[in-house]
């Protein structure tokens, strides 16, 4: 069939008409010869993406009987789903047409107007030349199931589970250990003021246990997952038991939490189990317990020290949350124990603007000594340290509290593995990107939340929760399905021989190999089509459906032209 | 095939662009009215890591003058790492742009993020600059390797 491309020319007002000639464009391109037999339709329209425009054209599309559409207008990123919606309502596939940005690139950026006539020009016999070498790719709309698995029962896991919840979606919690709640309920005894961690976090249990919508697995852990977006397959594993149970879902949050950090690892915290040195998780479970905070010879402490940034050093990085723990621990110190000296060794203060600044002044008023360091050590209770003035010096104390660094858990890199998604240079769960995505990860459908993807406390860990919960319930969709990406990638099977480069670069994991046949195939249904397996083929076996080697050339043919 | 000197040279200069960032750049170079050469011609790739050897080569080969690459920063890349990738094939094909004796300034790589409109066009501005003295592409129309 021979084709007939049509190729509108938006005037966009004046923002296209007036710097660009387009009768002079509409002439040019009718006198043109380097497109052989194709016939051209090339006409003007006002604004094309308004609602008479988008008529206009669905109606030359069906009149003119057109076999490709190449509309002259603004950037893809404003209307390019408008005009695809037009094919989509008429008979032309929507991969027969492209959209060519002649007013962001070209009347808006040139003065001339007889050179950003010629630019247009140039633009759109590219998009004719490019388009008549693309093919028709047809979408093909699956079934999502709305439920979501969460991973760990944290107060982000619960947080997560609580919003969907709201929302009428069935969600099942993976909890390893024997109950919900993780970090936060260890932190009773160091719970205070209005806001209560551990209080959130047996008000969440208590939420999640009676919610119709939520089951919960303890001891449980997840053995496999395969599946993308709107179609994962788990399987748990019972550590009691050792049985399996495989349960579905559309999406996952990986909400697994974070450890703490063991100063004795640090070569300059020299102590052992029997000397008086403890985490704010210990003295958590001294100040809840009966007999309170004391030594390990039974008496009552009557210095203590707060040696903050343990592992920071080593580590690189600051949790961004210990100073505030300590200062809190020093108060609940000072009132638990009459009469205690308190010292606070610390290097920087790093706490949140407003909590943070009272938290500070209140640790000031009861009379806690703040001594600030450049560095700190301990051997048993005696602290050495280096003030900021460059005198060194050494005290020792009855007792000595440490701030450990939030460390990744044991636990991060193997999910990481079953879920495909990468982890970040200090080995927490890694965001999509850092700024527009920070709770989705490369892995369409997997999301993450709280500690597992870095330091951080309660209330930003619920809040990356609901982001998570927030992002599912507008992908997944009850009732509605879901679009996979059609413009993929693909291999040629002829041409491949099987050498695995392509795997390699993958990041989303989309290329698997085909032992049978010797081949490497891509899985349609979690390419993003970005590209980049294509330049590693070195047997032009790949081919990216929407952007192949024939198309970009036409386009650089016209641009050079 | 080379062209004449004595004319003024009007360098031909291809910018493959990734969607997500430099497309959006030179989008907010357009709607802040800023100034880009007529000889820059834009073509969008969904990601800087499908810009492979075989088209940068061929596109000299089709007379461009100069090639600009241009994605995301290290680590925004929408793709994960595709620029990471870009960047290693990148130097990579410098050592063969040598050998096949284009000046190997000729391409160019650059990150520039979807806010920074004025960076894209000074980067544009300055590319053309540089291929403007460089002159032509002498390997323009030669036979393909
Ligand atoms: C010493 C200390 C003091 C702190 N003080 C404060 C404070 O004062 N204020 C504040 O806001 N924050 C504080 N925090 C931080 C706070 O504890 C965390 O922000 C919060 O508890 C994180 O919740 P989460 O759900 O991300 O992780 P967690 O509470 O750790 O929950 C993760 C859950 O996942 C489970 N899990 C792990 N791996 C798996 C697996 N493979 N399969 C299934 N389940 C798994 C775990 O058993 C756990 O129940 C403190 C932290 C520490 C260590
Ligand atoms: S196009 Fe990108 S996402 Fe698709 S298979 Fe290739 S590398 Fe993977
Ligand atoms: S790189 Fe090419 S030849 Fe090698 S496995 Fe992938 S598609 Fe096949
Ligand atoms: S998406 Fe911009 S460089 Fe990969």
């Amino acid at each position: 069939m021979r084709a007939k491309v049509g190729v509108y020319i938006c005037e966009c007002g004046p923002n296209i008409a007036e710097k660009v000639d387009i009768d002079g464009i509409i002439a040019g391109l009718s006198e043109f010869d380097g497109f052989g037999e194709t016939e051209l339709v090339v006409k003007k329209y006002g604004f094309l993406c308004s609602k008479s425009g988008r008529e206009f054209l669905e109606e030359e599309i069906r009149n003119l009987g057109l076999t490709h559409l190449v509309i002259g207008a603004c950037s893809p990123r404003d209307h390019d789903s408008t005009f695809k919606g037009v094919c989509g309502r008429t008979d032309l596939n929507p991969y027969l047409y492209r959209i060519i940005n002649i007013r962001e690139h070209c009347s808006w950026v040139i003065d001339d107007v007889e050179k950003a006539t010629e630019k247009a020009e140039s633009y759109l016999r590219g998009g004719i030349a490019r388009v008549l070498r693309q093919s028709e790719l047809f979408e093909n709309p699956i079934d999502v199931n709305p439920d979501v698995l969460v991973i760990g029962g944290g107060v982000a896991g619960m947080q997560a589970a609580l919003s969907l919840a709201a929302e009428d979606r069935r969600v099942s919690i993976v909890e390893r250990s024997d109950r919900l709640g993780g970090r936060a309920l260890e932190l009773s005894g160091l719970s205070s003021g209005t806001f209560r961690g551990s209080d959130i976090a047996a008000g969440q249990v208590e939420s999640v246990m009676g919610n119709p919508y939520i089951d919960v697995f303890l001891n449980t852990g997840v053995s496999s997952v395969i599946g993308f977006l709107g179609n994962f397959v788990i399987e748990l594993l019972s550590d009691e038991d050792g049985a399996t149970t495989e349960i579905s879902s559309g999406a996952i949050i990986a909400a697994t939490g974070c450890a703490v950090y063991d100063p004795s690892l640090s070569g300059s915290y020299n102590y052992s189990d029997r000397d008086d040195v403890y985490n704010p998780l210990e003295i958590s479970r001294m100040l809840s317990s009966e007999g309170g905070v004391a030594l390990r010879s039974g008496g009552r402490p009557e210095n203590i020290a707060l040696v903050h940034c343990a592992g920071r050093d080593e580590l690189n990085y600051c949790s961004g949350i210990c100073c505030g723990v300590m200062m809190k621990t020093a108060l609940l110190l000072k009132e638990s124990i009459p009469g205690v000296d308190i010292t606070e060794f610390y290097r920087d203060i790093c706490v949140p603007p407003h909590e943070g600044r009272q938290l500070y002044e209140s640790v000031l008023e009861a009379g806690v000594d703040l001594v600030r360091v450049e560095s700190a050590g301990l051997s048993g209770t005696t602290v050495s340290f280096r003030e900021k003035s460059g005198v060194e010096d050494q005290r020792s104390f009855d007792m000595v509290v440490t701030a450990p660094a939030l460390i990744p858990s044991p636990d991060t890199a193997d999910i990481a593995l079953l879920l495909g998604i990468p982890l970040d240079d200090t080995g927490f769960f890694q965001e999509a990107h850092r700024m527009t995505d920070p709770s989705g990860t490369t892995t369409d459908g997997v999301f993450i939340a709280g500690t597992s993807q870095g330091p951080r406390g309660i209330l930003d860990s619920m809040r990356f929760a609901r982001a998570s919960a927030g992002l599912i319930l507008t992908r997944l969709i009850i009732g509605e399905k879901l679009v996979p990406e059609v413009a993929v990638s693909e291999i040629l099977e002829a041409y491949c021989t099987g050498c695995g480069n392509c795997l390699e670069v993958c990041v989303y994991g989309a290329i698997y190999s085909d032992g049978s046949k010797g081949v490497s195939v891509v899985n349609e249904a979690i390419c993003r089509g970005c590209g980049n397996c294509f330049g590693s083929c070195p047997s032009g076996a790949l081919r990216t459906k929407h952007f192949t080697n024939t198309q970009l050339y036409r386009e650089v043919d016209e641009a050079l032209r | 095939m080379n062209r004449q000197t004595d004319t003024e040279f009007t360098p031909k200069i291809v910018g493959f662009l990734c969607n997500w960032c430099t497309y959006a750049a030179a989008d907010l170079a357009g709607t802040s009215r800023l100034k880009i050469p007529s000889t820059f011609s834009v073509i969008r790739v969904m990601c800087s890591s499908r810009i492979d050897h075989n088209l940068l080569l061929t596109t000299f080969f089709k007379g461009a003058d100069g090639i600009l690459v241009a994605g995301c920063h290290p680590g925004d890349c929408h793709y994960g790492e595709g620029n990471y990738y870009a960047r290693r094939r990148f130097a990579l094909l410098k050592k063969v742009m040598e050998v096949l004796d284009i000046d190997a300034e000729r391409l160019q790589l650059s990150w520039i993020s979807a806010a920074e409109g004025h960076r894209y066009a000074e980067v544009v501005g300055k590319f053309t600059e540089k291929i403007r003295e460089l002159g032509p592409n002498p390997i323009k129309g030669s036979t393909r390797f």
